[in-house]
Order: structure tokens, then sequence, then C-alpha cells
């Protein structure tokens, strides 16, 4: 039984000497609140999701007992989505396409700036971390904004590559254009993925991989071998943490595009809670996302608390 | 400041299916540097915890001065701790941190500032009195811990490892010191430890734990020259170790013949009078390294296998003829440390220095006192090692 | 000698071309990965600065610089942001709502980690779950979640600033509780341990010793939190329900979708004043930071930019 055995023992009671009930009272107002506000609106989504629709208003009726729920919203949204009139099937297949494409494109550029800032810049790490983190600062609708204001018809954007002799008349960035959506998805969530991919990048031990250069490895083999290996892990928590918001976007659309043909799944649910008899549609399909997501956020979660703990990296 | 004295009662401390401590039991008289030594997981840190009260014992008891304290929580007990790694609190300076525990004693603040004053010229640490830990090195942390502690006017103060993160020599002389504190500080010092040398050069009293259970409690000199057995020997300094079987069990006349091999020896120190299986053991500072031609008693020939020089002595590695590799330690000025590899020596174990401690926990003393039935002839029976 | 070893080490003048060359064959210079990030960096941030540049333009396009002037946020009678009721109230009520939810979150925040951390159960490593869940779920669904909640169960609260808060600071209480949770791990039991040797009780030692050292935590959710709720767009957007309880971020959204419209440099303008308000938050916070941990300086850890950020 070694020291550090008896030590994480004895981590099962550093309360043991002290009155039992002093931790779950310091955590009893959070965990109200987030079970008032966080656990019972799923209730609610359920309840609504299970229920009717007042003809009179409108307005969705939700059932509180679960044995009175109701199949119509459900059975309504499952053809819309794969039925024979499915026209929400589009929606939710560019979702995943969108946030597929602008997961994979936000990773291949996060990873080799938050690698450089991490490994590569030597005295200057502090000053590229502020410039690579900045954005991180400015609001979203800012950064949208911004963009809207350089994708114009007369914007910098067509200036630039009319100069360029790339087209040879304005072109309309700004509606209904998939590239400029998954641009701005891109261009949205990079940040994040930066800065998580650089943290686990910052954790690798340097001695690990001057141990490859001296065994021998040039330094491509040593990325692809060592560095690349033991970051995988961060990988996988970065894309999540991109690609599992990114799937309940719909801002960016509207800001960007603001035309149905490049509809994500967000834009469906958000219009939904605004359009009178849809509510019940709107909490159906919100479960469907969170169902989808359910896996991945869940692997995620505990993923994290592992690295928590003090494992790997 | 008054000692404590302090008892413990079949303490036992169980973690699950686990036992930490089972069922110790000390009397530790006030004024006295008592340490708990032992390896890791012996329990040791385990009981010192629970003296502070950080952990509940599981049954048994704890009497302080007289009063049972078993249950009491840390903050009202007359016990104060220095931590491992001193846990001197970052946010604030030296002064504050010796002054914190004074604001539960109810001091006015003249009281205060003279009592920390006290300490710091204690520990010797007034000029560095408004410096934050972090600025202080490794050896000044650990006194501000103990003025910390001692500011309070404990009865007995607990001392976790505490020269554990310092190098070598900061060591030593901090050892120097803290038996000089407690001398003049007079309360009693309860002291954990796993390093050996340390428990012996400032104990009154030192208790050798292992896998819960105290095994011997005795002042440094009788620990080390009278170990308990085999393990206590072991792991207090170096002992050479090698089976026998006694031939002729001793009593308070006469030695104790043990044959080890062919070879008998007479040994006067240890439990004498036991038989059968035992071990022998004796220190390398007792061994003598004489010449091929000497004769003596308890001579038993070998070869020098290599020597070790140590700095203030040599070590002389030598397999001897009975199958066993022992050390010895000679001067460097010696003939015996000039001996090259090879050289056919003869090891003289002297009968006063060789122990005899049991081989099995379980023999006592006085059991068996008749020599093995016929099956030991003197030379050919080799015991089992 | 560490792979990739600083460029900055190469070419030093003064060596011979000999010296220099056997330089640059041991330390490599990265420069196509330098100029990637570079390329990154320009892209990154050049379309902001830019609007940044044209919320101070005399006129409304842009495009073209037409001069400098501050018409969009002070000078134009009916655009600019201090006389445009709208975008106005906009300002206030994102400050209203980073004010009050920074306070509410923040403390609870804190007490929740300290809590669960210590608390050590099933139910605590539910509850922790449960924290990290909200981080990595999309807003909308708890949005869409809250909003029926307000409107179908707890419709004595009402759409508007009430149900904003609330909903924020339940958002919110993840940012505190798992940055003071990861501190917890790292500080450990022994300066607690110590205060209560030293005579504090439980709850004195929580007082005197563990809240003072958590502070760089606490510091930094509380500026992470401001700027979170700044920022925040989705959940406020749900639940507002005119235009006094319409934030920055939601009048942005509200004038800017589909593409723009020819208010754009006052939304620049009102982006700014955002952009601003966060900047100030993280410097005030960072600089408070630095003096209050005057001390510590030399402890490495906690004091990096990256617990700063919370990463």
């Amino acid at each position: 039984m070694t020291r550090t055995a008896e030590a994480g023992r004895r981590q099962a009671g550093p309360g043991t000497r002290q009155p039992r009930w002093l931790w779950p009272t310091l955590a009893v107002p959070g965990a109200g609140w987030l079970t008032v506000l966080f656990l019972l609106p799923f209730y609610v989504v359920l309840a609504v999701a299970g229920g009717t629709v007042n003809p009179l208003f409108l307005n969705a009726v939700p059932i509180w007992n679960p044995l009175d729920w109701q199949s119509g919203y459900v059975r309504q949204v499952f053809s819309d989505l794969f039925g024979a009139s499915a026209f929400l099937g589009p929606s939710v297949l560019r979702t995943l396409l969108y946030d597929a494409l602008a997961s994979t494109a936000c990773l291949l550029i996060a990873y080799p700036v938050a690698y450089f800032v991490a490994r590569q810049a030597g005295r200057r790490k502090g000053l590229y971390l502020v410039a690579v983190v900045a954005p991180f600062w400015v609001s979203y609708m800012m950064r949208m904004l911004a963009w809207q204001n350089l994708l114009q018809g007369n914007g910098l954007v067509n200036h630039a590559l009319t100069v360029a002799h790339l087209i040879t008349q304005p072109v309309n960035w700004l509606s209904g254009m998939p590239v400029t959506v998954i641009l701005g998805l891109v261009y949205g969530y990079v940040p994040y993925v930066i800065v998580v991919l650089y943290a686990g990048l910052d954790r690798i031990d340097g001695s690990l991989l001057e141990a490859a250069r001296d065994l021998g490895l040039g330094r491509t083999r040593t990325f692809l071998h060592v560095t690349l290996p033991l970051s995988r892990q961060v990988i996988y928590a970065g894309a999540l943490i991109t690609a599992l918001p990114m799937a309940g976007d719909f801002y960016t659309n509207t800001m960007l595009s603001g035309v149905p043909t490049t509809n994500m799944i967000g834009n469906v649910i958000s219009s939904s809670l605004s359009t009178p008899g849809q509510g019940g549609e709107g909490a159906v399909l919100v479960l469907f996302l969170l169902i989808v997501m359910l896996a991945p956020m869940i692997w995620y979660v505990r993923s994290t608390s592992r690295a928590e703990s003090g494992d790997v990296l | 400041m008054a000692g404590g004295t302090v008892t413990l009662n079949h303490l036992t401390k169980r973690f699950g299916s686990q036992c930490a401590v089972d069922g110790i039991c000390a009397e530790i008289t006030a004024g006295e540097f008592f340490s708990l030594l032992g390896p890791s997981g012996c329990g040791k840190t385990t009981t010192l915890r629970m003296l502070a009260g950080f952990e509940d014992p599981t049954s048994g008891q704890i009497v302080l001065d007289g009063e049972d304290v078993t249950h009491l929580p840390p903050n009202r007990r007359k016990v104060n701790t220095v931590f491992q790694h001193y846990a001197l609190f970052p946010f604030l300076d030296v002064r504050a941190n010796v002054a914190f525990g004074l604001k539960y004693q109810h001091c006015s603040k003249k009281e205060i500032s003279q009592r920390v004053g006290e300490a710091l010229d204690l520990v010797e640490l007034a000029p560095y009195q408004r410096r934050r830990p972090a600025q202080l090195s490794g050896g000044q942390q650990q006194r501000v811990a103990l003025a910390r502690a001692l500011v309070l006017r404990p009865s007995v103060l607990l001392l976790d490892e505490p020269l554990g993160a310092l190098d070598a020599r900061m060591r030593r002389t901090l050892q120097v010191e803290l038996k000089a504190l407690q001398e003049r500080v007079g309360i009693t010092f309860i002291y954990v430890t796993h390093d050996q040398g340390e428990a012996l050069t400032m104990s009154d009293r030192v208790a050798v734990m292992r896998s819960g259970r105290i095994v011997q409690v005795a002042n440094p000199r009788a620990v080390y020259d009278e170990p308990a057995d085999a393990w206590v020997a072991d792991f207090l300094g170096v002992s050479n170790l090698m089976d026998a079987v006694v031939r002729t069990p001793g009593n308070g006349t006469r030695p104790c013949r043990v044959t080890v091999r062919s070879f008998e020896l007479d040994a006067r120190g240890g439990t004498v009078d036991v038989a059968g299986q035992v071990r022998l053991a004796i220190r390398p500072e007792r061994v003598i390294l004489c010449g091929f031609q000497e004769s003596r008693a308890n001579l038993i020939p070998g070869i020098v296998e290599r020597t070790v020089f140590l700095g203030s002595a040599t070590q002389v590695i030598v397999h001897l003829a009975v199958g066993v590799t022992i050390q010895a330690l000679a001067d460097n000025a010696s003939e015996a440390a000039s001996w090259p590899p090879g050289t056919p020596v003869q090891a003289c174990l002297p009968a006063d220095s060789l122990r005899v401690l049991p081989c099995d926990p379980a023999q006592q003393p006085g059991e068996s006192r008749q020599a093995e039935p016929a099956g030991e002839p003197a030379s050919a029976v080799s015991p089992a090692s | 000698m560490t792979a990739g070893t600083v460029t900055r080490a190469a070419p030093e003048a003064g060596l011979s071309r000999a010296g220099r060359l056997s330089q640059i064959r041991r330390v490599r210079r990265p420069s196509v990965l330098r100029g990637f990030v570079w390329l990154y960096l320009l892209w990154s941030l050049a379309p902001v600065a830019l609007a940044i540049l044209f919320s101070f333009n005399s006129g409304s396009s842009v495009t073209e610089w037409q001069g400098f002037s501050l018409r969009w946020y002070v000078g134009d009678p009916y655009y600019s942001v201090l006389h445009d009721p709208a975008l106005h109230a906009a300002v206030i009520q994102t400050l209203r709502l980073a004010v009050l939810t920074t306070a509410a979150a923040v403390p609870i925040g804190v007490l929740f980690a300290i809590g669960v951390h210590r608390w050590r159960s099933r139910q605590a490593s539910a509850w922790t779950f449960l924290m990290l869940l909200a981080f990595v779920m999309p807003e909308l669904i708890f949005g869409v979640g809250i909003f029926l909640l307000f409107t179908n169960l707890l419709t004595i609260v009402r759409l508007g600033t009430t149900a904003q808060f609330l909903a924020l600071v339940a958002w919110n209480i993840s940012w505190p509780a798992i940055i003071v949770r990861a501190r917890l791990q790292s500080i450990g039991d022994e300066y607690e341990e110590a205060a209560r040797d030293l005579g504090a009780s439980s709850v004195g030692a929580i007082r005197r010793v563990l809240l003072p050292m958590l502070f760089p935590a606490v510091f930094a959710s509380v500026v992470l939190v401001f700027a979170g709720v700044i920022d925040d767009f989705v959940i406020v957007d749900l639940l507002s329900s005119n235009a006094q309880s319409q934030p920055m971020s939601v009048i942005i959204y509200t004038l800017g979708a589909h593409g723009g419209s020819a208010a754009a440099p006052a939304l620049n303008a009102l982006a700014t004043v955002m952009f601003i308000m966060s900047i100030v938050t993280v410097a005030a916070g960072w600089a408070v930071y630095r003096l209050l941990t005057r001390g510590e300086r030399h402890r490495a850890e906690g004091l990096s930019l990256s617990a700063f950020t919370g990463v």
C-alpha cells in the first residue's frame, strides 16, 4: 500500500471529521437552480412534444401526464423527415453536411495553429496566444457582421476578386450560398477549437518528443508517430466541442444567407417556435436533436472527467 | 510549556476491508521526542492523522494528558501538526501565517504581537516576517510551519515527515536544530518518518511500525543494536543476515551455539535461549576481517568480492564459505581496505555482536529447550535458507 | 535539443556563413507553419478590425472610407448608438444582464463546485456530469426548453429580463463550477486541514483559507461569465419580449439578418461598443488579478494565461 494509495483512500473522507451536511448544503443552491432550470425544461419539452394543439389559438398545449402523451407531433415530424413529403429531410442532411465540413475545416485550420503556438512559438508564445484567443472575446454577432460588411455586393471581397480578375461581376455572397454559411461557421467556431487543441498540445511532455528525435526519428515521423497519437484525445474533444454546438446553430445562416435553401435544423426549430401551431413539432425536433447528440455528449463529458482526474496527456 | 503524555489504546483504523492501523498500543511520556518509523504504507501517517484528529479511529482510544480525545475534532485538541509540505497559507505573509491560530485563542492584539514575535525568534525568522512563503527556501518554510504550530503552545507537536522535501545537507542541519528546539521548548514531539537515520539521530524513543503494528519500541541504541527480529534488523541500518540452526541454546551464562553449514559459531546477542531454525544478524561495522593465517573464535573463511569506497570508510564485500555474502566496514587506512577482489580472507563474527533472531515470529524464547533430534549432525547439514 | 527549437535562435549577426549555415541546419525554420499562422491571424482579425474601422466612418458605406467621425456613436441624431432608442436600450440591457447574471452565477457556481467536490458520492458525480453537459450542449436545445418552460409551466415568469436572467444563470453556472473545481483539485486538502489544526472550524477554514486561495479561479469565472453574457444570443433572443429586453446581440441579429441594412455602420458602432466592453472587462480583470496576486508571482500554477482563460 503506497502512500499515494493511502492518500487516495483518505480522499474518501476529508469530510470524515467534518459535518456531513456541510458539503451538500453548499451545493444545494446550484443544484436547485439546475434542477428547475435545466432538468425541468427537458420534461417540459417532452410534455409539449407529446401534447396537442389548441385549435383556436394554435398554440401548443402540453400534456403533463406521461401516460397521456400523444404521438401526433412525433408522427408528423417523422413524416416530415423521412416520409413521402419529407421537406425537413434536406434540412437535416444539410445540417449534417455543413457541420461535418465546417468541423473538419476547423480542425484542419486549428491544429497547425495550435501546434505552432504551443510548441514552436518560443518567446513570443504569450503574444501569439493572445492574438489567437482574441476572437474568442469578440461577440459572435460582431464577427458575422464583419463578414457581412466584406461580402456585400460592393464589398471589399468582391472588389479584391474583381481586381484579381477572378470574377467578372460581383457575386451575391449573402444570399443562399452554402459556401458562405460554411465559411461563416468555420470562422465563428475555429477559435474554440484552437483553444482546446492548444491546451492539449501544450500539455504534451516535450521530453517525449526529444526522446523520439534522440532515437532517430525525423521531424515528420516524430510528428506522425508521437505527437499525433498523443493528441488524439484532444482532437476528439475539439471535434466534439465544435460539431455538437454547431448542430444547433441557426444564426450564422440567418446572418449570412437568410434564405431557406441553406436552412439548418436550428432554423427550423427556431421558426417553429414563432409559428402558431408548430410549437409541438419544434419540441419534437429538439428531442430528436438531443437524442442524436446524446451519445457523443456523454462520451465527451466522461472523457473530460477522466482527463481531469489526471489521466494521460 | 508543559509537555503532554499520550496513550494509545488498541488504536485501529480500517479503510473498507484494509486495515491500516491494527490495534497499536503505546505510552508516550511528556516531553519526549518520540518517532514512528516504518516503510511506506505501514500506518504511521494514519496514526498521526488520528492523533491530530483528521481521521476517525475505527476502534481504540487516544488519551492526551488523561483526557480521552479520541473523537474530538482537530480544532479542539491541544495538538498541532507540522505538515509534510508545510501547508503555509500562500496569500499571507510569514507573520500572518504564524498569527493565524491565535485568533481562536482569544488573545488581545498586543498579546498576539508578542507571542508571534517570540515564536519567530524561537525559529530565528524574525527578519523574514514580512515575506510571503513563496519567497522563502524550503528550510525557512519549515521553520515557519514550526513557529505557526508552536505559537499556540500545544501539549504535543505532531510532525509528518517534515524534512522529506529538503536536500540532504539541509536535512542534516535541521535534524540537529529540531532536536535542540524540542529540548528547549520541552513539549512532546511525535515524529513520523521512513528514514531510519533521522529517527535514530533525533529520538528519545523509536517505535518501529510494520503493516499497521508496532514491532518494537525502544531507544535508538537499543533498536539498532538489539533489533527485535530480522525485519527490524534489516530495516534499521545495514545488517548481515544468515540462517542457522541452534545446536545448543544458551542461557544467562553460556552463549548459544549455532551451526551455519559446517561452521559452528557462538552467539551472545538476541534471543539466545531458543532452538531450531534462527537467523543470525551482525552489523557490518562489527565484522572483523582478518588474514587467512589468523586464528580466532567465530571465524568463517571467504573471498573478497569487491571493495567500495564510501568516503568515511571502506565497505568490503566478502563471499563467505557458507554461501552468504556479507558486508564489512573497514577503516580507510587499514589493510583490509586495500585487498583486491579474490583475496582469501577470514571474517570474524564476534560472539557479543552476533545476534540470534527468531526466524518464525511465533517462536517464543524458552520454547523447545532441547536441541533438535539426531537429524542435525555437526558437519553434513545445511539449514534451509 | 528540443524538436523545433525557436526560430529566433537562427541567424545571429556576426557569425560566419558556415556558422550560420550550421545553425540553420540545426534549427530548421518552420516558416511554412509560421506563415500559415500569420495567414490565419490575418483572416481571423482583419474583418473585425475593418468593422471597427468603418464604425468610425463618416459616411454610411462599409467599403469606402469617407473620413473619421464619431457620427455613429454619438453624432447622428437618429441612427447613432447614443440617440437611436433601440440601440441605446440594447446597450443598457446587455450591461444589466451581464452584471446580474455574473453576480448570481459566480457565487452559486463557486459554492456548488466546493460542495460537489467534497461531497464525493454518486449523487455528486451526477451533478458534475450535468455541469459538464451544459458545456457541450447546443444552446438551442437549452433555449427551447427554457422557452417552453416559461410559456407553459412557470408562466408566472413572463418572458423578458427576468426570464433571461434566470436562464442565463443556469446556463453559466458551468463556468465557475468547472474552473473552481479544477483549481480545487490542484489545491488539495492540506491547507484546510492546517487551518483546522490551528483552531478553525470547518466553515471557518473555508472562509479564511479556501476562498482566498480560490480567488484567481473565482476571478477568472467572473470575467468569463461577464464576457459570455455580453456575447450570448440564443437564450436572450428566445426569451426576449419587447424592445426593452433586447440586448445588443439580438439587435445586431434583428437588424443585420438577411444580409444587412442601411444602418450598417451604426451596427458596426454598436458591435464595437460591445467589443470594447468585453476588452475592458478582460483587461480590468487581468490588471486586478495581477495586483492582488503579486505575492504569489513565483508559483507557476494558476498564473498562466490559460488558467486565466479557464482552459
